[in-house]
């Protein structure tokens, strides 16, 4: 593994890291209901205060988060602009012709803003305090309940968790082949959009074939050993839920009632 | 061409929990019609040294305007040099020919043809003419051994894996490169297959290319074919010697790791018999000195 992709497990020990998983996902899945849910500057504040307490507690160097945001910047600031320009409002600052910059297009563009990045982030301290092996181990632990109605739940799993392992020796593969490529003068870095995405050709088709090699072979190893001959599969490692995780769900439930209580009494003095 | 390296570093992933330290100071030189051996064990720093010799790696100073003060790095593949930013990365590719590590695997043409022309066609000034790119594939497809009218159409993917590795070389050299540089070129093939490729690349290196550089972890391949050898421990260079010197050090590679050539085990069990053998650790080398040896006593 010589190059490390963004959103990758980040490798350190630390309160955040050794919670259970589910706790992890429901505290994710839980943030961004509140997140799209908030109307008000203040859930997004206490959002916010509460994922910077989390992100201190990770022990994650706050650059490799920066460099998340990085990552969707772009989006961010194309949909705050159009936002801003086109959002109608009473407020008017400054117009031209159908353009206009309006008190509330202001909010409206920050608050999007803030929205977008809170979710980014969060995410980011999922992925960055799970091993995706606990990821899936705890989307499957969630998802149990689904197998009564005969819902694969482990098959679908095992999938996500094949998927995830093999994003970087996909991105190591492709690297080798973009550098083979590239050794024979493709030009892969120059020229326009256009040019690129068909330099790009020999890279994708060596790739997909390399992919394809692989899966098979993953499949017989799988085979190999038995896979799925036994009707329930045993875990090496059994999720347990311990004092950290009961102190964290604490959090998300008050984060949760103080978002509906915004909700209900919109007023409410703080 | 002549490569010349002094005080090269690389690190993977700086500044974070995964840096690694894959090249430390390395100094070497390698003259114009060597048939360069690089051994040493995994995660030596074989194949990121290797990578710099073509531009693959770039050294950080050639990718930014300034040069950082006391950086004392020197490469330099004959009239390039790789620490500037100005140096032309394509005109040195076409001069650095590069096979890696399971070539077949950047196969992705529909036809032989097709993929042995790719480099051709990238590495032309202007477009070439059906003629010329005809003329260049068929000598590529023909100096790896293979029959070209029966294998110009054939999809890369139908032929076998030896074959298959051919083509992939035929797809690097048909740009007439001077230095060929391969990572484990006989690795995974069967022994004759091993034996074809290495012929192969001598045939290359007396025509094509002048200069020759493998890296390798079968020592037998080494003794046999390289007129000088580099080993490589921990991102650093130990030595550079000619085969006949180094298999001589026989505890100091065994200390780091390292196999011998069958024939040095045989001359260290000799040894042991009180036996000497002067000889320079190729098959044919070893079975003159032991006739010789033999005529004298």
């Amino acid at each position: 593994m010589k190059d490390v992709s963004f959103g990758q497990y980040y490798p350190v020990k630390s309160f955040v890291h050794s919670l259970d998983p589910r706790v992890k996902i429901l505290f994710l899945i839980v943030f961004i209901t509140v997140i799209f849910v908030a109307k008000e500057f203040l859930a997004l504040g206490i959002c916010a205060a509460v994922l910077l307490i989390a992100t201190l507690f990770s022990r994650i160097p706050l650059t490799k988060f920066l460099r998340a945001v990085r990552g969707i910047l772009f989006l961010v600031l194309f949909t705050a602009t159009l936002n801003l320009i086109f959002y109608p409002g009473e407020t008017v600052y400054w117009s031209w012709k159908f353009l206009q910059i309006t008190k509330e297009g202001i909010l409206f563009s920050a608050f999007l803003v803030i929205r977008l990045v809170l979710l980014v982030l969060c995410s980011s301290l999922l992925t960055y305090t799970t091993t995706p092996v606990a990821l899936t181990d705890g989307i499957e632990s969630i998802l149990t309940p689904l197998t009564w109605i005969r819902f694969p739940v482990h098959a679908l799993t095992l999938v996500m968790s094949i998927a995830l392992r093999f994003i970087p020796k996909l991105s190591e593969d492709a690297g080798t082949i973009m550098n083979a490529q590239r050794a024979r003068g493709a030009k892969l870095d120059e020229g326009g959009p256009v040019s690129r995405i068909k330099a790009f050709v020999p890279v994708l088709i060596a790739l997909l074939i390399s992919s394809f090699r692989l899966a098979e072979e993953l499949g017989d190893a799988m085979e190999a050993r038995c896979y799925g001959c036994s009707k329930k599969r045993t875990k090496y490692k059994k999720l347990k839920i311990g004092w950290r995780d009961i102190l964290a769900f604490l959090v998300i439930a008050g984060l949760i009632a103080s978002a509906v209580l915004l909700r209900v009494f919109p007023q409410f003095p703080f | 061409m002549r490569i010349v390296v002094e005080n090269l570093t690389h690190v993977y992933n700086p500044k974070s929990p995964f840096a690694t330290t894959a090249l430390s100071g390395v100094s070497l030189s390698i003259e114009e019609g060597d048939f360069f051996g690089i051994i040493g064990h995994t995660g030596s720093g074989k194949s990121t040294f290797v990578q710099h010799l073509n531009g693959l790696i770039r050294l950080p100073s050639s990718l930014k305007r300034k040069k950082k003060k006391g950086d004392n790095t020197i490469l330099k593949v004959g009239e390039f040099d790789l620490t500037r930013k100005k140096t032309d990365f394509r005109a040195l590719r076409r001069k650095v020919g590069m096979v890696f590590q399971y070539p077949e695997n950047q196969l992705f043409a529909e036809t032989v043809f097709e993929d042995v022309a790719f480099a051709y066609r990238n590495f032309s000034e202007k477009k070439p003419t059906d003629q010329e790119l005809e003329e260049a594939v068929r000598e590529a497809i023909t100096v790896v051994g293979l029959p070209y009218e029966s294998v110009k159409n054939a999809s890369p993917f139908d032929l076998s894996g030896g074959q298959r590795r051919r083509v992939a070389i035929a797809g690097v050299i048909v740009a007439k490169p001077e230095i060929l540089v391969l990572d484990e070129p006989a690795a995974g093939l069967d022994p004759h297959g091993k034996k074809e490729i290495m012929d192969l690349l001598h045939t290359l290196h007396s025509s094509w290319c002048k200069t020759v550089v493998i890296v390798s972890h079968d020592m037998d391949e080494v003794a046999e074919n390289c007129t000088r050898v580099a080993v490589f421990a921990e991102g650093k260079v130990l030595c550079v010697l000619p085969p006949k010197e180094l298999f001589r050090r026989s505890e100091e590679l065994l200390r780091h790791g390292l196999d011998l050539p069958l024939t040095a085990k045989v001359c260290n069990l000799l040894k042991e018999q009180g036996v000497e053998l002067d000889c320079d650790y190729t098959l044919d080398g070893f079975v003159k000195a032991a006739l010789a040896r033999g005529k004298d006593t």
